[in-house]
């Protein structure tokens, strides 16, 4: 299994590696709608598009080939049509799985090259069938995929319950708990003003209106 | 967020510094951190901004500078990738600082 953050030339919260290595497990493992292998290509793929290079050895259906390329370097670019058009091709489960994939590779390479380790090896994939479990009670609404319950961004993978519990996962080591985010007075390494100018910056050069 | 964390503190904040890096955000350590994000996601020199953070901040606060840009790298993909729409009361109550840094130029088509 990897070790993340060994090397890091600063002290890292445990909770941090202790998250990258759960993210890592997921990803090399099927999850609803992928294998394991193509989870850890559709990651591959996004950071092969971060680096401006084209995927080596495509495997997946063109159009997630696609969607991981756009989700990994360029989400600003996605639009409705878009996601229609990737959603007839692939499915809306297959396509919300890889937004999670793709999202959450991005946060772990974002932190490596913050923190000035380099990116991780890729976990080796284990063998398994995806389950092709989906939330049978999402539903369309404003958002461009189906959600449960209304459209919100803690919802926003909740089509595939276990891509929007790996996002929960993350949120709260990285940044704060969905209950610590009511607390506008809360305090680690950063204050909460510090942190929401950092959080403010990374959307406004990801031009994400969110 | 920023917005409603600033009131809280009820200190001054210059938002226009989230698209104008050459403005003082008027946050402690707030043009480091700045300079911090810039170099992560371009192509400045992140280990240079990195010592300067931490000669300001200290250690603990680069960690979470760096997790926090870890965190909306992925919460910005979701949203772009989700086409997650920003409730009517959001736009509402922060139509201001949208007007004021441009934001409304990111919305989704």
């Amino acid at each position: 299994m990897t070790q993340f953050l060994e090397d890091a030339p600063i002290r890292v919260r445990p909770e941090i590696p202790a998250l990258f290595a759960r993210e890592w497990s997921r990803l090399g493992a099927a999850g609803s709608y992928w294998s394991g292998h193509q989870r850890i290509e559709l990651a591959a793929t996004a950071r092969e598009a971060r680096a401006g290079a084209e995927p080596k050895n495509p495997s997946l259906p063109p159009a997630a080939t696609a969607a991981a390329s756009l989700l990994g370097a360029t989400p600003a670019r996605a639009n409705r049509s878009w996601v229609e058009s990737t959603i007839a091709d692939l499915g809306s489960g297959p396509y919300v799985e890889i937004v999670g994939v793709v999202s959450r590779s991005a946060a772990i390479d974002t932190f490596h090259r913050a923190i000035g380790l380099p990116l991780p090896l890729w976990p080796g994939p284990v063998a398994g069938d995806p389950n092709g479990i989906g939330d049978p009670a999402a539903r369309s609404g404003p958002a461009w995929v189906p959600m449960v319950g209304g459209a919100s961004i803690v919802g926003a993978l909740s089509a595939v319950p276990s891509e929007a519990a790996a996002q929960e996962d993350m949120h709260g080591p990285l940044y704060l708990t969905y209950e610590q985010m009511q607390d506008l007075e809360f305090v680690r390494g950063l204050s909460r003003r510090q942190m929401e100018l950092v959080a403010a910056r990374t959307s406004a050069i990801n031009e994400c209106f969110y | 967020m920023l917005r409603a964390s600033s009131e809280t503190a009820d200190v001054a904040l210059d938002p226009r510094a989230i698209t104008d890096p050459s403005i003082d955000p008027l946050v402690e350590g707030g043009s480091h951190l700045i300079r911090f994000v810039d170099a992560v996601l371009g192509d400045g020199s992140v280990e240079a901004s990195r010592a300067s953070l931490e000669g300001a901040l200290g250690s603990d606060a680069v960690v979470d500078a760096a997790a926090t840009i870890a965190n909306f790298e992925m919460m910005n993909r979701i949203a772009e990738g989700t086409g997650m729409p920003v409730g009517m009361g959001s736009l509402k109550r922060t139509e201001e600082w949208r007007s004021l840094i441009g934001l409304d130029r990111y919305r989704h088509r």
